[in-house]
């Protein structure tokens, strides 16, 4: 069995540690023997998503916004609107999030277009929402407890046809409002939370990569892991965060 | 601007609590400044008027490269003072101001070496009126609280901006700060390496396209992380040539190095001692820094030769049978040069990771994930144990597994007292990595053990 794992934009989203998700996908491929191919596609650069089985785009800098919507534009939006209507499976992380919706608007009103790939949209808030995190995911998205770290000032709403991916329980999540966090849609699952959120979310990264296994190979089943490592942080934030 | 009774009060209950926090042996470098300019927000502009300060900004190196700039000012025997452990927001640099002045607001030393917080330059330069600003490089740092790089960077502007007379010292392979000669009106002094450097680490670019143009840069040669040959194909904004430059590295070991110099003066063979690349930025900075303040290039050449840190940064202590040498990391860019460091020695050797997540460190620790700890696998063999600690030791833990450690064998203390314990039965040399209040806490603990000065001594 091989992976085929496509991280998107890895030259401006990489704001807040999120090449560990992609450390931490090949990682637990390896440790099971599955073989990963990693195709890094920065700006101006071919990518191949329809032959992707788990794309990932991480959170970046305001800075560089223009040159990648306008690299989005040139053909790749477009594409990926076809790989997650096909079922590839996605994470988007914090300004890759906002990114799959259909707009960000400042919060003096100025307007920014995304690729509408989910039904949801952002609107920039005064205030900056940052801290640690307990996000407890929907049954549909595995239900697991996601331990991360959020910072972000935008403000983000689903559609009412789209799906939480997780309930807050400690942060602000979405909107820091409604008390949900993230989405999730056909295989896409978007998130606020970095941290990075997979390294100690092993029970979440494997649904990810059972997602995309499953949708190449059929079922597969996922051999356990050592997560003695993995569970000692992910534990140790959450009874901090519990605790107060 | 003459001593108002405002400032005379200021100052007044500033010693007071100074004095009264260092009876009660605490640190006792912001707090009393803090207050003392809530009394009188003006203080520092009354109390610097007289002095010629030279300040560095930057993200990474700040504390060194005023160290550096210290020695030359006693080797030169000029009268300075400095703000010696970090405290540098407007609080702690006005503290030191207070305590070098007489009650009055009149200087006792004609000199300053001020290290300055990036986002505190705005506010600070305008009442420290620097006669030379050094800023050091721009690297992603606390993003919990710096925010975006961009944001730092207009930060320094500004603060820039309200002096016209500084000379501005300038990183001239950083197209950040390179940035800042495009738009002010300050003369500008750029410093350099001229020369491709093997660095093997990758961290993700924090300034990967133009300032100005937003088109892609192309890089001639790198030295590290965004640092290195840049020009934009676009607009034509590039590197500039350097007025001070390294432009050969003829040795580097684990306790200094020596480097082939380039400076208006002409080109010779200097000794830095201190070792890993970074620091030959901060050693180059130094040297444009102290001749910007007049300072005679034999007598800045010899500071670098023979000055030494401390405070953390390659700081050695008598610890454990073979010793251990500390190094202060606090961002990607940093860290991966730390450990960059590591790969260049020999010998087997304990690793120590300290990673805390208060105010000063940083909330967020993903940066942790954006430093290159996989240089350590290809030495793993030479790593014969794993010190793990700090409020987020098991998050440091889970990075060094992932980065192809076999976590099996780690130690994890939380508890620093334990921790030293641990480390003084150690056999092999240690290199302990810790984030910055895990270095104030552990530097105490170790210093206390085995010797050593107080951080505010």
């Amino acid at each position: 069995m091989r992976l085929k794992i496509c991280h998107l934009y890895p030259d401006v989203l990489n704001l807040y540690g999120d090449n560990g998700n992609i450390i931490c996908l090949r990682e637990r491929l390896r440790r099971r023997g599955i073989d990963c191919e990693l195709q890094r596609v920065p700006i101006g650069e071919k990518a191949d998503l329809s032959n992707a089985d788990l794309v990932f785009i991480g959170g970046g800098q305001d800075f560089e916004q223009e040159v990648l919507l306008q690299d989005l534009r040139g053909g790749k939006a477009a594409e990926l609107r076809a790989a997650i209507e096909d079922g590839v499976c996605v994470l988007a992380i914090c300004g890759g999030y906002q990114m799959l919706g259909a707009y960000y608007e400042t919060h003096d009103g100025t307007r920014c277009d995304f690729i509408g790939a989910l039904d949801l949209y952002t609107v920039g808030s005064p205030q900056r929402m940052i801290g640690n995190t307990v996000f407890q995911c929907t049954e549909e998205c595995g239900g697991a407890e996601l331990i991360g770290f959020e910072n972000h000032s935008g403000k983000t709403r689903l559609g009412s046809g789209l799906k939480p991916l997780a309930r807050v329980v400690v942060g602000h999540g979405n909107n820091g409002e409604d008390g949900f966090e993230g989405a999730h849609y056909k295989n896409v699952f978007g998130s606020y939370s970095h941290g990075p959120l997979l390294p100690k979310n092993p029970a979440f990264c494997d649904l990810l990569l059972r997602t995309a296994l499953e949708r190449r190979f059929g079922s597969v089943s996922l051999e356990a892991l050592d997560d003695r490592a993995e569970n000692a942080a992910h534990d140790a934030m959450r009874r901090r965060l519990l605790k107060s | 601007m003459r001593f108002s009774l405002r400032a005379f009060a200021a100052a007044l209950v500033c010693r007071l609590l100074r004095f009264a926090s260092r009876v009660l042996r605490r640190g006792g470098t912001a707090t009393p400044g803090k207050i003392a300019v809530r009394i009188c927000p003006t203080l520092l502009s009354v109390l610097a008027r007289e002095v010629s300060v030279v300040a560095v900004t930057g993200t990474n190196g700040k504390t060194t490269c005023c160290r550096m700039i210290e020695e030359a000012f006693s080797e030169a025997g000029l009268p300075y003072l400095a703000n010696r452990s970090g405290a540098n927001l407007m609080s702690g640099i006005t503290t030191e101001f207070v305590m070098n002045s007489t009650l009055f607001g009149r200087p006792k030393k004609q000199y300053a070496v001020i290290e300055c917080d990036e986002a505190a330059a705005r506010t600070v330069f305008g009442q420290l009126r620097p006669k030379v600003i050094v800023v050091n490089n721009l690297f992603r740092d606390q993003l919990d609280r710096y925010g975006e790089i961009t944001h730092t960077l207009s930060n320094i502007r500004e603060g820039i901006r309200s002096v016209p007379d500084a000379l501005l010292c300038l990183n001239t392979d950083c197209s950040l700060c390179s940035s800042l000669a495009e738009d002010l009106p300050n003369r500008v002094l750029r410093f350099g390496i001229d020369t491709e450097l093997n660095t093997v680490s990758e961290v993700p670019s924090d300034a990967s396209h133009c300032i100005r143009c937003k088109a892609e840069y192309v890089y001639d040669y790198h030295t590290y992380a965004h640092l290195g040959g840049f020009r934009c194909p676009s607009c034509g904004y590039r590197r500039e040539p350097a007025d001070y430059a390294v432009t050969e590295i003829l040795l580097m070991d684990g306790t200094h190095s020596e480097v082939r110099l380039r400076t208006p003066g002409g080109t010779e063979d200097i000794r830095v001692n201190l070792p890993a690349v970074y620091n030959l930025y901060n050693a180059v900075a130094a040297l444009c820094a102290c001749e910007a303040m007049g300072i005679a290039h034999a007598v800045c050449v010899q500071a670098l030769g023979r000055f030494s840190c401390g405070f953390g940064r390659m700081e050695d202590f008598a610890l454990g049978a073979a010793g251990a040498k500390m190094i202060l990391v606090k961002n990607p860019a940093g860290c991966s040069q730390a450990l960059e460091f590591l790969s260049g020695t020999q010998e087997p050797f304990a690793l120590t990771v300290c990673l805390n997540d208060r105010g000063a460190d940083g909330t967020d620790i993903s940066w942790i994930w954006d430093a290159n700890f996989e240089l350590l696998a290809p030495m793993a063999d030479r790593i014969r144990a794993v010190y793990v600690s700090g409020d987020r030791a098991e998050d440091m833990q889970l990075r060094l597994k992932y980065a192809g450690l076999d976590d099996t064998g780690f130690r994890l203390i939380h508890d620093q007292e334990a921790l030293v314990d641990a480390l003084a039965a150690e056999q092999l040399p240690i290199y302990i990595m810790p984030t910055y209040t895990a270095m104030l806490e552990l530097r105490s603990a170790i210093v206390r053990r085995c010797g050593g000065a107080e951080f505010w001594e």
